[in-house]
Order: structure tokens, then C-alpha cells, then sequence
């Protein structure tokens, strides 16, 4: 079989310019300000993953991105277009956190309805399987556990030959089986070509899945680079070590690319930016650092590390 | 109409059928009414101002009053669930078009008024020997099932505006309000002209008008048809409009 590019009939000159835009967009429920001054661009064949913490603004951009709510202000374009032009199109498919299902029907009726209502459909069967719900295809829809409707709800999104999918938190719910099968299906769109877009805080997949991560907090965008970058970013190394005898603590606070202290005691925790020179420095102050520790920091330390960084500034 | 749309409207209408407790309701209802507000009417009585006989009068009465609650209460309670659910945001991002959707709906609500406004007439002519002519028969199913795709549209256009807690008083409020005012339960021959002025215009009182017109022996009158093609006009695309701008979120 010969890989080819889908033709598309959405429109001209909408395969060259990025996926996604958002142009200073806005967004407040009430007093509260969802998403604020965000601007990001999506290029295709991306993997991105949205990273943020429980009501950073995750799921609100997701709603204004596939146009099931307006924004107060700024643009939102897919392919160059509305967002329901994409998703008439055929070219968006997406799996919300609040996407429901219809009930009093079977998983495969289900399924099959999804397949038809896209303008390029894929065969009921490979939806089904690609989904892993060939098994229970028979079962009715409210009779389904969490994992199973996460499944189906997986299936409506990819019924047919998406260019974007967005998924909100897609494997809440999932074991730990169904969730590596799961990102193994999703590696497999992302291969053919697929922008994928995922909003998590499983911070472990954002780091394994993803090729560039967006780190939203308060709805706004702190930080866009590839999972190595953010750590980078946030302060990538830990170092520890002991120090016998007392030394001021504002000499050691003085260190250079410091981002985080903690001294306990004897015991002294630093975060740098810039691991070699704060070491060095260590040693130049003529400081004799027992049981010296390096490491690098997991992407979860790096993000607490950025969310901190910019409250205090706020 | 695509194929995604005529999937729809076989789902929609696949479960309302599955769903024997709402099938019970809407199909049973309205014969149970006639009997219990019609079984007590001698056959004999004329309607005031008619030739017809009360028996035969709340038999057209309870078939159009008994098919508007099927697809109002019905339609309306189930899309503001549905909304709840989370489903309509899902069906939101296929490229079913609103009035698709509006469309199916109204469709498998007419489904379902069809058989109550068939047992109504076998209740009526078994129990209560209402007579008509054939082409009666066949004219005042198909102008009442007809009408009632009105109220169906409007179900629709309400699941939309209420949420899950107040579709029910708003929908009863709609429907006990547009029957009384629009003949559907009484002749509005005994209202004070100001309000018969004003009933006039209701879509109940133009709905309840092509019966009428039908088992006196003659077609339903054109404004009447003007009336109810109006409100279906605008019940469908408040619905659709509703559909495309509905932002609750689950």
C-alpha cells in the first residue's frame, strides 16, 4: 500500500498554514477569566499535549478551539477557516470530558452513526476494532463502565479521516492495560500524518506521548517547547548535598541559576538552571559538599516549578 | 437529506420504540383521556353550535390534544436530558447540519403520534360509536398527524431553551395553556369574544381548527394552514438556531 496525502476539498491553501490558531483569545465565564490573552499555533503532523492542573483552562480552550462556545475577544482559526467549517468538513474529530452518549442504543449502532455522519467515513469494523470495542459491540450504551464509554466516545472521534484530533483527558477512567493501548492507537494516527491534540494531567504522558507541550495555567500559556525544553525552562536539575559546620544561608541563596532552596539542617536542595555552574560555584566558595547528588527533575517537578515561578510574579 | 441525517432520524426513531415506558405513555394516554373525560357524554348531545355529536367532537379533540403531548412532553424532556448528557455537544462536532438534527427529532416524535391518534379513533368508535365517513377517517389522521409535527418542533425548540430542572414546568405551562386557550378541551364558543379574538391566532386553536373543519363535512380552512405552516416555520428554526448556539455545559 502507497502512503498518499489526502486530497481535501475544504477549501484552497488550507493544508499549508498551521492547524490551529488562536490569536490573543479570550475568554470569561462571569468573574472568572477561563482563557486569557492565549496565542498558539498547532503545525500538522504534531503531537501536542495541553498540560495544565484541574481548571487551568484545558477544557475551555478546547471548547472555543472546536467552536462549541464563541470567544469574548481574539480569533480562533482551523485550517484557515470556523471552526464549523472544519468540523463540517470532516476534518475534526474530537473526545470531550463532557461528550456524552446516546443511550437506548447498541455500541455498534452507535458507532455506525458516527461512521455515517462523517464526510470520510472509515469501515464500522475498523472503527470498532481500532477502538477495541469489537467485543462489546452488541452491549448497550448506558450499560457501559467508565473505560468503555471513554472507548466508544474514542471511536466517535476517530469514525472517520480526521486531519485533527483533540482529546480532553482521554484516558480518565482507563487502567493501566487500556490506557498503553490506547496511547499505542493514538501513536498510530499521529504516524499517518495526524495533528493530535491532547489535554492532560497525567503528566507522565504528556512527557511519553507528546513532541511539544503546552503548559496553560490560569488561561494562559506558560510554556511551549518539547517536553525536554520545559524542563529545561522550569529549572532542570536537582542538586543535594551535605555541609558540615555552619555557613550562612544568604551565601548559599547567592548561588548562580538557582530556581529553588530547601535546607533542612545539615541537608541543602537546590534547583538550578544550570546544574555545572552552581556546583562549580559551590566549590569555589571553598565549601566542601558531602553525598553530592545531581539529577535531573521529572516534568511533573518542572511544571509545579513553572506554575510557581509565575504566581510569583503575578 | 445525507445519509448521516436518515441514520439519525432511524436511531431516533429505533429508540423511542425501544423505550416501552414512553411508548406506553404516549400511545395509551390519550385514548385513556377520551375515555375518562368523554365516557361519561351521551351520544346524542350536540356540540354547542354544531351539528355534532360530543362523543365525536372530544374524539378529534383528545386525538390532536393526545398527539401534541406525545411530541411536546416527550421531545422536550428527553433533548434537555440529552443536552445534560453531554450527547448534543457530541453530535455538535460531527457535520450533521442543525436543522438535521431538528429534523430527526421531529420525525421520530410523528413515529410515535401516529398510533396514538389511531387508538383514539378505535377506542371512540368501539366505545362510543363515533361514525364518519372514509375519507373523514383518512383526512382527520393525516391533518391532525400533520399538525402535530407543529408541536414537535416546538418540543424541540424547548428542550433547548430549558435545562433539565425546568423543562417540565415550562413545558406543562406551554401545553396546559396553549390546549385550554386553543379549543383543544372545550369548544372555545362559551370564551368572551376578547380572548376568542386573541386564541384565534394560537397554533392549538388552528391545529384543533383542521379537525374540526374535517368531521363537519368540509377542508380545513386555509388560514389555519397558513397559521400552523407559520409556527412550524418558526418552531424549526428557533430549534435549529437553539441547536447550533446551545453552550451548557455538561
Amino acid at each position: 500500500m502507497t502512503t498518499t496525502t489526502p486530497a481535501h476539498s475544504a477549501g484552497p491553501a488550507t493544508t499549508a498554514g498551521p492547524v490551529v490558531s488562536f490569536q490573543n483569545v479570550t475568554k470569561s465565564y462571569g468573574q472568572v477569566r477561563a482563557v486569557d490573552g492565549l496565542s498558539l499555533e498547532l503545525h500538522p503532523g504534531e503531537t501536542v499535549a495541553l498540560l495544565g492542573p484541574n481548571g487551568a483552562g484545558k477544557s475551555s480552550t478546547l471548547d472555543l478551539l472546536l467552536g462549541l462556545r464563541p470567544a469574548d475577544s481574539g480569533e480562533v482559526r482551523l485550517f484557515g477557516g470556523t471552526a464549523r467549517e472544519a468540523v463540517a468538513a470532516g476534518r475534526v474529530g474530537a473526545m470531550l470530558q463532557s461528550g456524552g452518549l446516546m443511550e437506548e442504543v447498541s455500541v455498534r449502532e452507535l458507532v455506525a452513526l458516527g461512521c455515517s455522519l462523517h464526510p470520510r467515513p472509515h469501515p464500522v469494523d475498523e472503527v470498532l476494532h481500532r477502538a477495541g470495542i469489537t467485543e462489546i459491540a452488541s452491549r448497550m450504551v448506558n450499560k457501559l463502565s467508565g473505560g468503555q464509554e471513554q472507548r466508544v466516545r474514542f471511536a466517535l472521534a476517530t469514525a472517520g479521516h480526521n486531519d485533527l484530533i483533540v482529546l480532553d483527558e482521554p484516558t480518565t477512567g482507563m487502567d493501566v492495560t487500556a490506557r498503553q493501548a490506547f496511547w499505542a492507537t493514538m501513536r498510530e494516527q499521529a504516524a499517518q500524518g495526524r495533528t493530535v491534540l491532547f489535554a492532560t494531567h497525567y503528566l507522565e504522558e504528556a512527557d511519553a506521548i507528546a513532541d511539544r507541550v503546552l503548559v496553560l495555567n490560569k488561561g494562559r500559556l506558560l510554556a511551549d517547547g518539547s517536553a525536554a525544553e520545559i524542563k529545561a525552562k522550569a529549572g532542570a536539575r536537582r542538586v543535594a548535598f551535605d555541609l558540615d559546620g555552619t555557613v550562612d544561608e544568604q551565601v548559599l541563596r547567592a548561588l548562580p541559576a538557582l530556581t529553588a532552596f530547601e535546607r533542612h539542617g545539615t541537608t541543602v536542595k537546590l534547583q538550578s538552571s544550570d546544574a555545572d555552574a552552581t556546583v562549580h560555584a559551590v566549590y569555589a566558595l571553598g565549601l566542601y559538599p558531602r553525598n553530592l547528588e545531581v539529577a535531573g527533575l521529572g516534568l511533573e517537578q518542572a511544571f509545579i516549578a513553572l506554575t510557581e515561578a509565575e504566581e510569583a510574579t503575578r | 437529506m445525507n445519509a448521516g441525517t436518515y441514520q439519525l432520524i432511524k436511531l431516533e426513531v429505533i429508540r423511542a420504540l425501544r423505550n416501552k415506558k414512553y411508548l406506553f405513555f404516549t400511545v395509551m394516554y390519550p385514548a385513556a383521556l377520551f375515555l375518562m373525560l368523554g365516557g361519561t357524554l351521551s351520544g346524542t348531545t350536540k356540540v354547542m353550535g354544531t351539528e355534532l355529536t360530543m362523543p365525536a367532537f372530544y374524539m378529534v379533540a383528545m386525538a390532536s390534544f393526545g398527539a401534541l403531548t406525545a411530541v411536546l412532553v416527550g421531545n422536550s424532556e428527553r433533548i434537555a436530558k440529552e443536552r445534560e448528557k453531554g450527547w448534543v455537544r457530541q453530535l455538535r462536532l460531527t457535520a450533521l447540519p442543525g436543522r438535521g438534527y431538528v429534523l430527526a427529532k421531529t420525525a421520530s416524535a410523528g413515529v410515535l403520534s401516529l398510533p396514538a391518534i389511531l387508538v383514539v379513533f378505535g377506542v371512540a368508535a368501539a366505545a362510543k360509536g363515533v361514525r364518519f365517513e372514509v375519507w373523514q377517517w383518512f383526512a382527520l389522521t393525516l391533518a391532525i398527524w400533520a399538525g402535530s409535527l407543529v408541536f414537535a418542533a416546538l418540543g424541540v425548540a424547548i428542550g433547548y431553551c430549558a435545562s433539565g430542572d425546568n423543562v417540565r414546568p415550562i413545558t406543562m405551562l406551554l401545553y396546559f395553556g396553549l390546549s385550554i386557550l386553543g379549543g383543544l378541551w372545550m369548544p372555545t364558543a362559551a370564551f368572551p369574544q376578547w380572548l376568542r379574538n386573541i386564541c384565534e391566532w394560537l397554533p392549538t386553536h388552528a391545529y384543533a381548527g383542521l379537525g374540526q373543519a374535517i368531521e363537519l363535512g368540509g377542508a380545513p380552512h386555509v388560514k389555519d394552514v397558513a397559521i400552523l405552516a407559520g409556527y412550524f416555520v418558526l418552531f424549526t428554526g428557533a430549534a435549529a438556531w437553539l441547536y447550533r448556539k446551545d453552550s451548557l455545559k455538561a
